[in-house]
């Protein structure tokens, strides 16, 4: 029984509540044992040591390209969500301070805004903590984890304005123009801050090649640079943290081996996991003990307000900023975001840092604070599970489920996926091109080495790619493979009906290894990292594309062996990859791609070419050669080989001497990978040109792939 | 205005000039909102307005190569030395090919594919957003109305014939065994014997043959699936 508590719990109770009755058992231990209140969390420790890994860790994993093209939902709830709640509460806190009865007339309407400041703010590490056990799409998880890392720049302005204004004796209007100023300042200045070291770090890891074994260090160093930096100047630490794992996530992940990335990523992990766990448990150790002042007046509404002001908040916003959006957010969308609003370890920080000469009252907003934050960890944690559930209502079939339904619903879901692919899901963005634009032009020549290591994924593609030219070009494709074509004997006699085992075997088989669908971005989830898996499927489906691209190589070959029409397709190779190709050249290569189901041209041309020219090895050192070999030159021999069309083809079965053509191109002879170019192991390469596509990037992040596919159009024109 | 439409609509070509495309800022397009065109569009293509801006630049996205700006003035003068003028805005499969997280989807072939009509090698806008048009989510008040129209090309009907022909190569109406396991071949890992590749696939089509014929005609597949939710897992919320 116990290990079945162990499977259910986890799944019901999110972890951050166990770690806090964890904490609050350790706290009454120590309690009781020596008679006097436990150490409280010091808030230097919180802030210094314990909050900004968490951070780091989900600035690191944050999708970046889903993170931009939320961005000004995210804002919209972060700046105008929080200052909504944060007046809000203030505000209908004091007119409950005013009711006599209650004994709170001492609390003036700032103490009350400040308060309300400070209970508004919600926390990334109780959201993250809860949501692992939801699993929501990956927008909505996007808007809520977003906001409540951006949150934090209005959280802190607020703060310290009416703390300030709380020790002034008079407040003038400039005053506050003054506060809404420091706004600014405080986020933008984090931002750029983080970015700043975040290019720095990138520029280090640059020249780290021989140094391998300390680049994780450097992550680590400047993130925690730019924190405290910003922290010294009183600016955001958690938006320069954030933006400083943003921007080092691009650029140091391509420069760092796949050793040191993994190091990085385990380590981030690690470090985070500690921490979030003795946050829980000092929230936990810390509420037992003689700090206390109860009124139920005051906890109580506190507790209403926050919800209320919350529901309202969201609700409204989302009314005015769906207009805007492409995708409007439905209303279980709103009820998730309002409901997982929950606060947690900041919130209480900040309350023990409130000076006490200033607020007498200080033990009954720590009260508050703890009822809040236990509130929203316990009950919204432990109950956004079955409400998402239930909103989710779904026309379930109590039916057992055939066994082809797994294979029809995965089939659905890689179709959706494919199209979403396609449709580029939320389009063309004018800024994120230009962005992408400078980027390419200088910001990766100046922080991104030359001469890249090689991950997994692409090294395998390579060698498969030569593999593949080497033997086709030596064996002359005599040899047999078995194809799928040998699967397809027919079936004689009836198919029996098969036992319910047979079946649950079955659905097993099935269910284990059917594909995944490629997450758009990686779920992201505090303790494990879910790349492998995806790497490893990636992997065989492109081995298995190499396999069935073969075959049908293979067939056309032994149709066109005797076209001469054919060696008219090897022009095409020397076209850069976007040529508008005339009507007439396409026509012509229709004909001869006609097998098979993937119809990639240039691997037809590939196939013939090779014909022509039996010894890879030659091939690939005159490809070396070529390198660097200016443009002009090159669309000289594309026009010769053009004009050489006109008069016949034949002429053109052996340019001797010549240099291929498709190498001006930087583009290797033999094959067209549409993933980009293929060279020799251990060609020098411009990483520019000869960057392969690998798909491990897409899936450790998908931004990446977009940048991936514009570099073969990054051609010197 | 209106002929800006009908001719997306009627010549499946448009010129950049005739859906207002502005000259010195190649990369935006700026549409007039017009209710009646929309209307008219929402008739033919059950797509909102707004989405086809969107679609259309991705669409010339693909066309040109990912950057916007790559020169196509480079391009088509040495197109021009040639003689060969500049064809109508289409695609062609590479282009297709060049999305990376095409190539890692196991039904990345066929997917592309199925944008291109019968034999064809390219396909212009006009396919595109046809193709497309399959997955917008179909609203409550599309239901009702006009039952005596032709159906749209979203309609549950419409894009369950989708699914089949991806699983249809040879256009037979007719999911066979062969075909059935060349797609489960591609969904399933490696670990999977040919053997019982094959008695899932024979399992598959027990499940749905009802006439006997050991493949899997568009009615009896419609059949299988009457209980799955077809409608939500063949939309794409950004259609709307």
């Amino acid at each position: 029984m116990l290990l079945n508590l162990q499977n259910i719990l986890p799944s019901i109770v999110p972890e951050s509540c166990l770690l806090i009755l964890v904490g609050l058992l350790l706290g009454g231990i120590i309690f009781g044992a020596q008679e006097k209140s436990p150490p409280v969390m010091n808030s230097d420790v919180f802030f210094l040591y314990l909050l900004p890994p968490i951070v780091l860790d989900a600035g690191y994993f944050m999708p970046t390209r889903l993170f931009f093209e939320n961005f000004g939902t995210i804002f919209w709830y972060a700046v105008v969500g929080t200052l909504w709640n944060a007046i809000g509460i203030g505000i209908s806190l004091f007119g409950i301070c005013q009711i006599s009865a209650f004994g709170l007339t001492d609390i003036t309407l700032l103490q009350n805004l400040l308060f309300g400041s400070l209970i508004s703010a919600v926390d990334p590490v109780a959201v993250l903590a809860v949501f692992e056990n939801i699993h929501v799409n990956e927008q909505l998880y996007i808007l809520v984890f977003g906001e409540s890392l951006l949150n934090d720049a209005i959280t802190v302005v607020l703060y310290n304005l009416f703390k300030s204004f709380c020790q002034m004796r008079t407040i003038k209007i400039v005053d506050i123009f003054a506060g809404i100023a420091n706004f600014f300042i405080v986020g933008i200045g984090g931002v750029l801050i983080g970015i700043l070291l975040g290019f720095v770090a990138a520029f280090t890891t640059r020249f780290t090649h021989k140094i391998r074994v300390i680049e994780p260090l450097f992550v680590f160093l400047y993130s925690y640079l730019s924190y405290i930096t910003a922290e010294m100047f009183h600016l955001s630490g958690i938006m320069a943290i954030t933006a400083c794992a943003m921007t080092m996530n691009k650029y140091v992940e391509e420069n760092v081996s796949q050793k040191s990335y993994t190091t990085i990523k385990y380590f981030m992990k690690m470090l985070s996991s500690v921490s979030e766990t003795l946050i829980f448990i000092f929230m936990g150790v810390s509420t037992v003990g003689k700090n206390h002042e109860w009124n139920w007046a005051f906890v109580s509404f506190t507790l209403l307000f926050c919800l209320i002001w919350r529901a309202l908040g969201v609700f409204v916003l989302t009314q005015i900023i769906n207009v805007f959006r492409t995708i409007p957010l439905t209303f279980k969308d709103q009820f998730i975001i309002a409901y997982g609003g929950l606060r947690g370890a900041i919130c209480f920080s900040l309350v023990f840092l409130l000076p006490p000469a200033v607020f007498p009252r200080k033990k009954l907003f720590i009260t508050a604070v703890i009822v809040v934050i236990f509130f929203t960890v316990f009950i919204q944690g432990i109950t956004i599970r079955p409400l998402v559930e239930f909103l989710d209502v779904k026309r379930s079939n109590k039916k057992q489920p055939a066994v082809s339904e797994e294979i029809y619903n995965r089939f659905f879901d890689h179709v959706k996926t494919g199209i979403e692919d396609v449709c580029g899901h939320w389009g063309h963005n004018f800024w994120r091109d230009k962005f992408k634009k400078f980027d390419n032009k200088y910001l990766r020549r100046l922080l991104i080495r030359e001469n890249q290591p090689k991950s997994s994924i692409v090294s395998l593609y390579k060698k498969l790619e030569i593999k593949h030219a080497i033997e086709m070009a030596e064996s002359g494709m005599i040899s047999k493979v078995p194809s799928s074509a040998s699967l397809s004997e027919n079936h004689e006699g009836k198919i029996k009906p098969l036992s319910p085992t047979e079946m649950e075997n079955m659905r097993e088989i099935l269910t284990k290894n059917l594909y995944q669908i490629r997450h758009r971005t990686m779920s992201y989830n505090r303790h494990s990292l879910a790349a492998d898996a995806n790497e490893k499927q990636a992997k065989e489906i492109l081995i298995r594309r190499r396999h069935s691209l073969r075959e049908s190589l293979r067939k056309t070959n032994s149709l066109s062996r005797e076209r001469p029409a054919a060696a008219n397709t090897k022009r095409f190779l020397s076209l850069p990859k976007n040529t508008k190709l005339p009507e007439k050249l396409r026509v012509r290569n229709k004909t001869s791609s006609r097998v098979g189901d993937s119809s990639d041209s240039e691997m037809d041309a590939a196939t013939t070419v090779l014909n022509l020219r039996p010894r890879a090895g030659k091939i690939l050192r005159d490809q070396r050669e070529k390198q660097q070999r200016p443009l002009p030159e090159f669309r000289m021999e594309w026009k010769n080989e053009v004009d050489g069309k006109q008069d016949g083809g034949e002429a053109h079965q052996e340019p001797s001497g010549q240099p291929q053509p498709s190498v001006g191109f930087r583009q290797p002879l033999l094959t067209r990978p549409r993933f980009g170019t293929l060279t020799g192991e251990d060609l020098p390469t411009d990483h520019r040109s000869t960057r392969p596509m690998p798909p491990p990037r897409l899936v450790r992040q998908a931004s990446q792939g977009e940048r991936q596919r514009n570099k073969p159009e990054n051609q010197p024109y | 205005k209106n002929s800006c439409w009908q001719v997306i609509l009627k010549e499946g070509t448009v010129e950049p000039k005739q859906i207002g495309w502005r000259k010195n800022k190649p990369d935006k397009i700026i549409l007039p909102y017009l209710s009646p065109i929309r209307q008219l569009l929402c008739n033919l293509f059950p797509i909102s307005h707004s989405q086809i801006t969107r679609l259309y630049s991705r669409f010339t996205s693909l066309d040109k190569g990912e950057n916007g700006t790559l020169s196509c003035g480079a391009v088509r003068s040495i197109l021009n030395y040639f003689k060969f003028s500049l064809p109508a805005r289409s695609v062609i499969r590479e282009d297709f090919q060049r999305i990376p997280e095409l190539a890692i989807n196991p039904l990345g072939d066929r997917i592309i594919n199925a944008f291109f009509p019968e034999g064809e090698d390219q396909v212009n806008f006009r396919g595109f957003m046809r193709t497309l048009a399959h997955f917008r989510p179909i609203e409550d008040n599309e239901k009702s109305k006009d039952q005596n129209g032709p159906e749209p090309l979203n309609s549950r009907s419409n894009k369950l014939h989708f699914a089949f022909r991806l699983y249809d190569l040879d256009k037979d109406d007719k999911i066979s065994r062969d075909e059935l396991l060349q797609v489960l071949r591609m969904m399933v890992g490696v670990n999977i014997s040919d053997e019982q590749l094959g008695s899932i696939a024979d399992r598959t089509i027990q499940e749905a043959d009802q006439d006997g014929d050991s493949a899997i005609s568009f009615a009896e597949f419609v059949k299988v699936l009457e209980k799955v939710d077809v409608e939500q897992k063949m939309s794409i919320r950004f259609l709307h």
